[in-house]
């Protein structure tokens, strides 16, 4: 019986000291976790994002010129029928999507002129580069599955995958480009 | 379903429309997996494209028109035309995806 009970005080090893040491741990994680972290992201944010938002519209940019070279003209319509008349002997479904969000810096920046109102800068670079990249996305999948050119081509705009925390919605901004057309060939 | 015409447009050109079946239907409902969404989480903090969810909705899109030509096929038409698509936000985190048209039968002429 002494043995046993002596056996159990030994591998019983969370002592007062310990059990003290570990709750401060538990505290440092969590601060570290739900503090620093975000705090760091969003420092990261407001110094880079710029960078790596610049470099997918100079991307874009370059891949725009690039098609532009090679049709000599935009394969995209919003008519219903190709404009000079012609033949077309197949058509089909063609489609492309994006999903953009604001960066944190950039969000943060839209709240607060939420609140004057007025032209939101950071959100508005955001959309334009969304909607010309699905348009661009649009142009080279046409190109990919051989049509000549695209009718009626549409662009919507959905907000996706929101997160309703509390009545308040969407609050990544997470918003989904979509570009459809009828591929003629 | 190879073979079944899609189109957004009101015909089909070189096509006649012959019978009208009525609308078509197909939608799917998608949530995001949860890794997947920590690491959009994470690409949200510089902002840009979320690769993952562009992904995987263009996946979900692509089931939704499959399901609307089975729903074609299903009625006896072998082309749907004026083909439209609408997204929306049923639950927290999760998408549906919508893809409607009218259906027909066409021949060529």
């Amino acid at each position: 019986m002494e043995l046993a009970s002596q056996l159990l005080k030994g591998d019983y090893l969370i002592t007062e000291e310990t059990g003290e040491l570990l709750l401060l741990l538990a505290i440092a994680i969590t601060v570290i976790l739900f503090v620093a972290l975000p705090a760091l992201a969003f420092i990261y944010s407001m110094l880079f994002a710029r960078i790596h938002q610049s470099s997918d519209q100079k991307k874009l940019l370059a891949r725009e010129s690039y098609t532009m070279q090679k049709l000599g003209k935009d394969n995209l319509v919003t008519l219903s029928k190709p404009f000079p008349e012609r033949e077309i002997n197949s058509t089909g479904l063609v489609m492309s999507n994006i999903t953009v969000a604001p960066s944190w810096w950039q969000l943060f920046l839209g709240s607060i002129r939420s609140i004057f109102g007025g032209n939101i800068v950071s959100y508005d670079k955001m959309l334009a580069f969304g909607r010309s990249e699905v348009m661009q996305r649009l142009r080279e999948q046409a190109i990919a599955e051989g049509w000549d050119e695209v009718v009626n081509v549409r662009v919507e705009t959905s907000m996706v995958m929101n997160k309703i925390k509390g009545g308040k919605q969407n609050k990544m901004g997470t918003l989904e480009f979509l570009a459809y057309g009828t591929g003629i060939r | 379903m190879e073979g079944m015409m899609t189109s957004n447009t009101e015909t089909i050109p070189g096509f006649t429309i012959t019978k009208s079946l009525g609308i078509v239907t197909g939608s799917t409902v998608r949530a995001k997996h949860i890794g997947k969404d920590i690491l959009a989480g994470l690409k949200n903090i510089v902002g840009g494209e979320l690769k993952a969810y562009t992904e995987l909705l263009m996946e979900a899109r692509t089931e939704a028109l499959g399901r609307m030509m089975m729903d074609a096929s299903q009625r006896g038409a072998n082309a749907v035309v004026n083909v439209r698509f609408a997204t929306s936000s049923v639950a927290g985190g999760a998408a549906e995806l919508f893809a409607y048209g009218t259906g027909v039968t066409v021949v060529e002429g």
